[in-house]
């Protein structure tokens, strides 16, 4: 059952985040996965797993998302990072390529 | 923030990703995306997750084992290619480049996928060590084990060029199928490009077209062959728009140009009957202007062709200037000019697009060839008279402009344009004084373009004489007012020229008959009664007269005569029968004058209104006249004996060029003297180009008239020679 323009992330505890495409391809990897050309099983459900990126940072990650779609059409807030989340959120983000 | 829970976290998360790392780990990892290569290859790739795979990659390269991955990757590859180039190279025929065009994109699809899989591979560890990225790994890889592989290579090559010689030939191809391939060969990049296909592709249509040119060289006409040779080049076009790189359009048009048009360029302009001067001589137009544009592209193209029509119309022009019969009639002949001329304008404007050079050309030639002739200015001087006296009788004012303009642009090509002025001041003095002219305002507007043309001084005698007409109205009209008792009397209408304006001619007056005589007295006591200073003499060889006449049996018209004739018939008034020597000594006519009025009155049909004996045609001393109480005619007046201008007999031809040259000697001293006044100083050569450019817009100066009004100069102590350098002249004040 997959919705247009809804993408679904769920983190390595299985919490699952309902985000919308557009929000989901700032991030160059999961543009990629969506827009490849192969049927790969992404795609097709509509649904990525990350087994490795836990719920917090996953959460933090989609905050992300809309925030830098507000940060381009003029809005500019701040963005606030936990340091104790740092570490974490830099490798995904390294992973995610965002 | 200082959360104990943090500080744990940065313990351990520091040494976790550091220590757990075994060697099957990288080998386990490989193997998941060495078995994912493989089902995404057999399209088997919907199982497969695309995160799963991602991360395998990221976390390879994350341990240092990008280098292990990139191998792996070229090996896998390769090994798949070699499988696909054999099934490529076991398709039979026709199914060859079918085959080819899906597996190539088969393979596309797949190497994207591969590459958004080993993204972070692409994005780290290629960058750091220089390598191939994915992509154009692929396909290079393709590359080298497809279309480099010897069954395949030399295969393509020959299909792809049999497609494009069948549909040379007039087969239907499959385009969609050519573009495919010719892309993936762009694709690979364009030095394959060049290689496997342009350059045999080149080498392949020269051979083709340089067969079908000649073909077509024995076979059909200049046009058709233009024809076939445009028709040819659009194909090709087409086909490079169709299926082939569009940087390839210039090379294969030239190689077609090149092929059917260079090569066969003079053959195909100089071909019996069909050739270019054929096309010229028959207004074939479309040939034309396709020849036009095809030779266009090819270097020298242009140029053969105007060289040829440049020789062609000098010929014909040579011809028709030279050709007797032509000349008999002077306006023939310069209506033919300005066919000709009519026609090339407009082969120039349809056919070769207005194109400068050919204008410029046609120009030249023009110039060229009416200069043959010398006695081109006067008869172009003729055909004005011609047009103003009737020909442009009932034309309109724009056709009438246009016809002057026409003739304007002959009067351009004319190098001697002083011997037009002494001609077209004549016919003018002659269309003036004898009233003939359709209309004033074309009169004036010939003066008017012949000014811009030449400059005032060309034209302000010319203003002159019409100033004069106008003048001598107005007086007529005074001399009239101030004499009402002249209203019963004959009617004088008088002329008064002044003499710089008008072609001076020898004046010789006669005896005019009492009437007459008394008349003229009163008017010249009027004119110099109102215009001290200034001499009267009557020019009674340029005037008419219109008499009544009752003959025998009482008919009666009215006469329209020159002044001499009127004097003639004057004197029958008084008696029956005179003989030559009587009429000569009343009147005092010159005696060539006088023959040739009594002809006119005796000997011509339908108009002798005297009777001479003998019958004969010549006018001899011993002849007797009578009035011919026989004379009969339709109309009630009869005009006899007008003044026209005519083509000049040789020795009046003779005495105008003699006229022309006395006069050209003032001139080029003018110019000799205004060139040292400034100069000073300068040598022989020099003054000769310089005189010869001053003049040029008169007439060509003969540089040994120059010399000789030069040696002139220096007797009269205008110039000197100088004393070491004996071509040196310097100016003396």
């Amino acid at each position: 059952m997959k919705k247009e323009g809804i993408v679904k992330l769920i983190s390595a505890e299985g919490f699952e985040f309902v985000i919308d495409k557009k929000a989901a391809m700032v991030s160059q990897t999961i543009r990629n996965m969506l827009t490849s050309p192969g049927s790969f099983a992404e795609t097709e459900l509509g649904e990525v797993t990350f087994p490795e990126i836990s719920t917090t940072i996953l959460e933090k990650i989609c905050k992300y998302f809309y925030w830098s779609m507000q940060y381009a059409s003029g809005k500019e807030t701040e963005f606030h990072i936990e340091p104790e989340l740092t570490l974490e959120l830099m490798m995904a983000a390294n992973y995610l390529h965002t | 923030m200082s959360n104990p829970q943090k500080k744990r976290n940065f313990q351990i998360e520091a040494f976790k990703h550091k220590v757990v790392v075994d060697p099957k780990y990288a080998d386990k990892t490989w193997k998941i995306l060495e078995h994912a290569i493989h089902e995404i290859y057999n399209h088997n790739a919907s199982g497969l997750s695309f995160e799963e795979l991602y991360r395998n990659a990221y976390n390879m390269v994350l341990h240092k084992f990008g280098e292990k991955l990139y191998s792996g990757l070229v090996t896998t590859m390769t090994a798949h290619l070699k499988e696909i180039s054999k099934s490529i190279e076991d398709a039979q025929g026709g199914l060859f480049l079918e085959e080819l065009n899906r597996k190539w994109n088969d393979h596309n699809k797949a190497l994207q996928m591969i590459r958004d899989i080993l993204m972070y591979m692409d994005r780290t560890f290629i960058q750091s060590t220089r390598k191939t990225p994915v992509h154009e790994l692929g396909l290079i890889l393709w590359r080298d084990n497809v279309i480099y592989s010897s069954k395949i290579r030399g295969r393509l090559l020959d299909t792809l060029l049999e497609l494009v010689l069948r549909e040379r030939t007039g087969e239907v191809i499959n385009r969609g199928l050519m573009r495919n391939i010719i892309k993936m060969l762009m694709d690979l990049g364009s030095s394959v490009y060049q290689e496997e296909f342009e350059q045999p592709f080149l080498e392949v249509s020269a051979e083709f077209y340089k067969g079908e040119s000649q073909k077509f060289i024995e076979c059909c006409d200049c046009g058709e062959y233009l024809k076939k040779a445009e028709r040819r080049l659009n194909e090709e076009m087409e086909r490079v728009t169709q299926y082939l790189d569009a940087k390839s359009e210039a090379k294969i048009t030239n190689v077609v140009e090149k092929e059917m048009i260079a090569n066969h360029m003079l053959a195909l302009v100089h071909m019996e009957n069909s050739g270019l001067v054929n096309m010229l001589l028959d207004d074939k137009y479309e040939d034309l202007g396709r020849m036009y544009n095809l030779f266009r592209r090819v270097t020298n193209g242009l140029s053969t062709v105007r060289d040829v029509m440049t020789s062609h119309i000098r010929d014909i022009g040579k011809q028709l200037v030279t050709d007797p019969e032509r000349l008999k009639d002077p306006v023939e002949f310069v209506q033919r000019l300005l066919d000709e001329k009519d026609k090339y304008d407009k082969i120039i404007s349809s056919a070769f697009n207005n194109d400068k050079t050919f204008q410029n050309a046609l120009n030249s030639s023009f110039e060229y060839f009416i200069n043959l002739n010398a006695r081109s200015p006067e008869f172009i001087s003729l055909f004005v008279d011609d047009k103003l006296r009737k020909g442009l009788k009932g034309v309109s004012e724009e056709d009438v402009e246009v016809i002057l303009d026409k003739v304007m642009m002959l009067f351009r090509y004319l190098q001697e344009k002083d011997v037009f002025e002494k001609y077209y001041k004549q016919h003018l003095a002659k269309r003036l004084l004898s009233g003939k002219t359709v209309s004033d305002d074309a009169e004036r507007s010939l003066i008017v373009k012949l000014k811009t043309e030449c400059g005032y001084q060309f034209t302000s005698k010319l203003e002159g004489m019409f100033t004069d007409m106008k003048t001598s109205q107005d007086t007529m009209q005074g001399f009239y007012t101030s004499h009402p008792e002249l209203g019963e009397g004959p009617t004088l209408t008088v002329q008064v020229l002044t003499t710089g304006s008008w072609p001076t001619q020898p004046s010789v007056t006669c005896n005019l008959p009492a009437e007459m005589s008394a008349l003229c007295e009163k008017f010249r006591s009027y004119y110099l009664g109102t215009h001290t200073g200034r001499r009267l003499s009557w020019q009674t060889n340029m005037g008419t007269a219109d008499i009544k006449a009752t003959f025998g049996k009482g008919q009666k018209h009215e006469l329209n005569v020159s002044t001499y004739q009127m004097c003639v018939l004057m004197l029958f008034n008084n008696s029956d029968r005179l003989s030559y020597k009587e009429i000569e000594q009343a009147t005092e006519i010159p005696a060539s004058d006088l023959k040739r009025c009594l002809q006119s009155l005796a000997c011509v049909k339908g108009k002798n209104v005297l009777r001479k004996e003998p019958m004969s045609k010549d006018i001899g001393e011993d002849d007797a006249f009578f009035v011919n109480d026989k004379f009969a005619s339709k109309f009630y007046k009869v005009k006899i004996g007008t003044v026209v201008a005519q083509k000049e007999s040789e020795p009046e031809k003779q005495e105008t060029r003699q006229r022309v040259e006395e006069d050209r000697k003032p001139q080029i001293e003018a110019a000799i003297v205004r060139i040292m006044k400034s100069r000073r100083v300068l040598d022989h050569n020099n003054i000769i180009t310089e005189v010869t450019k001053q003049l040029q817009s008169r007439f060509l100066a003969n540089p040994t008239e120059i010399k000789k009004r030069i040696e002139s100069l220096i007797e009269r102590d205008f110039l000197e020679r100088d004393n070491v350098d004996r071509k040196l002249y310097r100016y003396l004040a």
